[in-house]
């Protein structure tokens, strides 16, 4: 397990440090991050040229993304044009976005798996197809839409919630923006943990269980339970990083500054040590969520073994 | 109906919805089983062997499955009659199951110790301590080798042998009044088979339990076996003690089955076959189901469906002496005086109506 652990540490450089130059060289490499600082007016030439000096930008791209490298593993995740450091929006936006990302997971979890294996217990029945359809409009209507329309109703209409959640992005009022951004990835889950189910009902372990005389509750969650979900916690681990990175539509509708917002607001803003610094972290949640994943899996699947 | 009778199956009948239709799985199947006895039940795949046991132990699938008449009587219970709580508790202490595949009967995530310990855990309210520790006496019972240090192993780290042994300790745990176990030795090496049989033979004897050995190998039968039920589209065709039916079958079908082993004193010659394929039990044909495949049918074979006749020694032997078109009246006439007589479940019974002549046969090769 040790060495597994440290082996796929290891793999994890190159894929870090592909998808981080890829990053960089899209944001710096195409267009020119000076002119966009300066909107509609052409700046002067020599404004033009300090700026570039000050940010490295008139090095070469390989040299721009060593330089970049070296400071962020100093800390140093450059200074946003705005004159902000990165880091400290990173600090800022990380918190609120792992809050939602929390709120969002325990819906998925909690949901998804009781509506899958509900479904998946009375394959057919009206309960199952009721389910099904719901998951499908869930998935065919566009979160704008889900979310715009319950920010209308729950929070103007009825009043219930703030339509807009303050900067501080407590959990309370995380719970109906963690509900949109969750649907998509409910809807998923639940489908997954149905078939999951559907197919492990008539495993033959499942036949033992039930001819050693097992309760219908024990055989259910002790063993069919725990066969099933082992593809639906690949999936939670890998929604973990999209639902961190992914939230831009459902940040910008309830107005909430994490990850989502900060990215948008750097790539409208062509601020490229924000879209690159936030990408970087980004990407080391992905390795890091999907590390757990795996090891998740050795520790629910017995058959597998890392050496 | 003896004292002794653990469990009887009278007229069971399963019907299975299908998208083709209702296939007939079992029609009118009957068998019994004294405690300490073993009964084999013998028939190709689809002869319903299987689905007797399931609906014996309640753990048939329904839907698509369902029960449409008969009974099971179990200690002088009707099984059929009993809620579902009341059959959950049956199963484990006092009837168990061991299936065929081991390695895909037995939970792939959980240890070995963990599903045997959980017979006790459930059904005896043992603590997590206790259960392991008999489930460590249980391996050690079934002769699995170091069970101490293998009881934390998962399934799949254990050979196939060694797999169905863990199979019949946990079928074991509670030390149940009836054992059913499909097809033990299909999925071992040959091997390993002779081993597996010798222990649940072994165990069979020590803690008197009845047992039904559901099985299509003869050779497995003919060491173990008390009595025989051959299965033939969901029906009982003959049912006997084992010498008596190895010496002379009183069914074609049997005598198909039997003729189809391979022999060390018969080399050279080509082995025999029943010809054709098992009926479909969506549309099974008329009268006897097996005249299709049957080498002496007659035309009574296609529309008279033949009931259980019982088959007594003596009018085997009489019809013995007479010969050709006489025997043929003789056992018609026999079997006719029969049909009156439903054969009792412990009795040599035969499902064709030319059953002495067959028997007779027999006799003479």
């Amino acid at each position: 397990m040790g060495r597994y652990v440290i082996r796929r540490l290891l793999q994890m450089i190159p894929v870090f440090i592909g998808a981080t130059f890829l990053i960089f060289l899209m944001v710096y490499a195409l267009g020119d991050p000076v002119t966009g600082l300066f909107g509609d007016r052409a700046p002067d030439a020599a404004t033009a040229a300090r700026l570039r000096a000050e940010f490295n930008l008139d090095k070469p791209v390989w040299l721009q993304y060593l330089l970049y490298m070296g400071n962020i593993f100093t800390g140093d995740f450059g200074t946003a044009f705005n004159g902000r450091p990165v880091t400290e929006l990173l600090a800022q936006a990380i918190p609120i976005s792992f809050r939602l990302m929390l709120v969002a997971i325990v819906f998925e979890i909690v949901l998804g798996i009781v509506l899958g294996v509900v479904t998946g217990l009375r394959r057919g029945r009206a309960a199952d197809t009721s389910v099904l359809m719901a998951t499908l409009v869930v998935i065919a209507i566009p979160t704008f839409v889900l979310g715009t329309t319950l920010q209308f109703f729950l929070g103007v209409e009825l009043g219930w919630v703030n339509p807009a959640v303050s900067p501080a992005a407590p959990f309370d009022e995380l719970i109906v923006p963690g509900i949109i951004l969750a649907l998509v990835s409910l809807a998923y889950v639940t489908r997954l943990t149905r078939t999951s189910i559907v197919e492990n009902a008539r495993a033959d372990y499942v036949r033992t269980a039930v001819a050693k005389g097992l309760p219908r509750r024990r055989v259910t969650t002790r063993h069919l339970l725990r066969n099933s979900l082992i593809p639906v916690v690949t999936y939670l681990g890998a929604d973990i990083g999209t639902l961190m990175a992914g939230a831009i539509v459902t940040e910008r509708i309830f107005n909430i500054q994490g990850v989502g917002y900060q990215l948008y607001e750097g790539i409208l803003r062509q601020n490229s040590p924000t879209v690159v610094g936030f990408v970087v972290v980004l990407v080391l949640i992905f390795l890091v969520a999907n590390l757990l994943v795996d090891l998740l899996y050795a520790v629910l699947d017995p058959r597998i073994r890392y050496a | 109906m003896t004292d002794d009778r653990l469990l009887e199956v009278r007229d069971l009948q399963v019907e299975f919805s299908t998208r083709d239709g209702v296939v007939r799985a079992l029609n009118g199947v009957s068998y019994g089983v004294d405690a300490g006895e073993t009964l084999a039940v013998l028939g190709e795949s689809g002869s319903g062997k299987s689905v007797t046991a399931q609906a014996i132990m309640g753990i048939l699938d329904m839907p698509p499955g369902r029960i449409t008449g008969g009974e099971i009587l179990f200690q002088g219970r009707d099984l059929l009659r009993l809620g579902a709580e009341e059959r959950r508790r049956l199963r484990g202490p006092r009837m168990a199951m061991i299936f065929q595949d081991a390695l895909s009967s037995l939970n792939p995530v959980l240890s070995v110790g963990f599903q045997l310990g959980e017979m006790f855990r459930v059904h005896r309210g043992a603590s997590r301590k206790e259960a392991k520790e008999r489930a460590v006496e249980l391996m050690d019972r079934v002769r699995i080798p170091a069970a101490r240090q293998r009881v934390n192993d998962y399934p799949h780290e254990f050979s196939g042998g060694m797999r169905q042994r863990i199979m019949i300790a946990m079928a074991l745990a509670l030390e149940p009044d009836l054992i059913i176990a499909d097809e033990p030795t299909t999925a071992l090496d040959v091997t390993v088979q002779a081993q597996v049989m010798e222990l649940l033979a072994d165990l069979q004897r020590e803690y008197r339990m009845g047992l039904i050995l559901i099985t299509h190998d003869l050779g497995v039968v003919a060491d173990t076996a008390d009595r025989i039920a051959v299965m033939y589209a969901g029906r009982i065709v003959e049912n006997a003690p084992v010498k008596e039916l190895y010496a002379a079958p009183a069914h074609p079908y049997t005598k198909g089955l039997l003729d189809s082993i391979p022999r060390l004193d018969q080399k050279g010659g080509q082995l025999y076959a029943i010809s054709g394929l098992p009926p479909n039990l969506l549309h099974v044909p008329d009268g006897c189901p097996f005249h299709p495949r049957c080498p002496r049918v007659r035309d009574r074979c296609r529309t008279d469906l033949p009931p259980l006749y019982a088959v007594s020694e003596q009018a085997a032997d009489g019809a013995a002496e007479a010969t050709g078109e006489q025997a043929e009246a003789a056992a018609a006439d026999a079997a006719h005086d029969d049909v009156a007589r439903v054969p009792d479940i412990g009795e040599r019974s035969s499902a064709c109506h030319y059953w002495k002549e067959t028997v007779d046969d027999a006799r003479r090769a």
